[in-house]
């Protein structure tokens, strides 16, 4: 296993300078974020560091419930604030990210893969929340612009006597797979382009290759899953507020 | 339907005191305001105006793709409220401004609302486009390789697939070249007299009134000004605002 402390991130940091001086030297106009970037992620990442390593310290159920409900909630807030067109967003999203999380962590709990342990709940919550946020902001922002660049198509449909959800069908479908894309691309290439997350986190914590793409296989299956719940869930709860249940189309 | 043998001057719909309001920044504001009129089962009514005059709003509101702040709208003695949306829909038809006809071709956009059982019955559908003038033979025809007149042509047959009681037209000739818009009119008027069908067609343009025949109610902002047999009123306007609409200086 490779040596880390303060040390070795301080050599590190070496790397950023030269990633600086080589924007200013090519007026790339980001040496500015660069700088606050490399600050921030410092600071953010230290924190959550030794916040988790009080919350392992713990090993309590409801300190790691409480964190992953934090989680969550700036995960909601992010994914909301993306698609503040919708009515509530980070309400829906917050639903909707909870569903993903529960269904996996759940299921991945009561069939023994994993234990309700911090080591592990933490940082898979912490992938699954993550993948859901992206999936419910990229769900609700898609079926806002879709719907509302199509209201005469939907309106049309409406006035030949179909339902909301006959007429926002191939629009909710299409949010849906927008959503889920991402996910469907990583398996495509997962291990032919670039090692996965945890895997490279694994083996550089030296465990071995083959336990590491196990790992990786439950996560890819887990993250798809949460990702599936999520896009339905968000996509749902979005769609019910841009139709009245007198099937009027609503888009402010 | 009970007793009644000619019902062509029945009421088959009836507007009282309806309004909506809207938001606006200067808070609520009302674009239909206390309109009444009950229409007549089996005439062309024609509802001019200038634009912004709140046509078309009042059009949505009778088949509910709006709702109505206030006010009762009935529909053969009973409140809309109380049919299913999408059957109402279905008996109160709306044709929009701008046609959309939905991917795929001109029979797929006819079967669209009726579903599987007529899909195959290609004469039937034949039928339905010979009934606004297109050839039979466009049935297969792409959606998108149709002029704006057959694409009009197209919606509005596929509406009257649905058989409704009344067609509502929202300004049907105003993406078309007057010659086209006179067929859609020659075309309207046949329509109401084959099958007494009620007509409900919102135009800017009091001379397509007075073509179509029938009645005409004026409509300035949100409110109904005058009403009558078209001829006698474009002709004998009595209400300023109507004069003033006639003279081109509503806008």
């Amino acid at each position: 296993m490779i040596e880390t402390g303060f040390k070795e991130v301080a050599i590190a940091v070496s790397l950023m300078v030269l990633a600086i001086i080589l924007a200013r030297w090519q007026r790339a106009g980001t040496e500015k974020e660069m700088i606050t970037g490399t600050i921030r992620s410092f600071v953010q990442l230290v924190a959550v560091g030794y916040a988790l390593e009080f919350i392992f310290g713990l090993e309590n159920i409801f300190a790691i419930l409480g964190t992953l409900i934090i989680m969550m909630g700036v995960g909601a807030y992010t994914a909301g604030k993306r698609a503040k067109h919708i009515k509530n967003s980070f309400l829906l999203s917050f639903i909707a990210i909870f569903a993903g999380s529960l269904v996996t962590l759940g299921i991945m709990l009561a069939l023994g893969i994993i234990k309700t342990k911090a080591q592990y709940m933490i940082p898979l919550g912490g992938m699954i929340i993550g993948n859901s946020m992206n999936c419910a902001s990229i769900v609700m922002e898609r079926l806002y612009s879709d719907i509302s660049g199509n209201t005469l198509a939907i309106e049309t449909s409406l006035s030949l006597g179909k339902s909301w959800r006959e007429a926002s069908a191939y629009y909710f479908r299409k949010a849906i797979k927008a959503g889920m894309i991402q996910m469907l691309n990583f398996f495509k290439t997962v291990g032919l382009v670039a090692l996965p997350g945890a895997m490279t986190g694994m083996i550089l914590a030296g465990a071995s290759p083959l336990k590491a793409v196990l790992i990786q296989i439950i996560v890819g299956y887990m993250l798809t899953a949460a990702v599936t719940v999520t896009g339905i869930v968000s996509a749902r709860l979005a769609i019910r507020q841009m139709f009245t249940k007198h099937h009027q189309l609503r888009i402010d | 339907m009970g007793d009644i043998q000619d019902n062509s001057h029945a009421s088959i719909l009836e507007l009282s005191d309806v309004v909506r309001s809207v938001e606006t920044v200067d808070g609520m504001k009302p674009i239909i305001d206390r309109f009444n009129y009950s229409f007549t089962s089996g005439k062309i009514h024609t509802i001019v105006g200038p634009s912004g005059s709140g046509k078309s709003s009042l059009l949505r509101l009778i088949n509910r793709l709006d709702e109505k702040t206030s006010g009762d709208i009935t529909f053969l003695g009973r409140s809309i409220e109380s049919y299913p949306v999408t059957d109402l829909r279905i008996k109160i038809a709306l044709v929009f401004q701008t046609p959309y006809l939905f991917p795929g071709t001109v029979k797929s956009n006819l079967t669209y609302s009726c579903g599987e059982q007529n899909s195959n019955n290609d004469e039937a559908l034949g039928e339905l486009l010979q009934k606004v003038g297109l050839e039979p033979g466009l049935l297969n025809r792409p959606h998108d390789k149709l002029s704006v007149g057959q694409q009009q042509r197209v919606a509005l047959a596929r509406s009257l697939s649905l058989e409704p009681d009344i067609l509502m037209l929202d300004e049907p000739t105003s993406a078309l070249d007057p010659g086209a818009a006179r067929t859609i009119e020659d075309l309207l008027r046949d329509l109401n007299e084959r099958f007494n069908l009620t007509l409900i067609m919102v135009t800017h343009n009091f001379e397509q009134a007075l073509r179509l025949k029938g009645t005409s109610l004026v409509l300035v902002e949100g409110r109904l000004v005058e009403s009558g047999e078209s001829k006698e009123l474009f002709e004998h306007p009595k209400n300023e605002l109507t004069r003033k609409f006639i003279a081109g200086d509503l806008r």
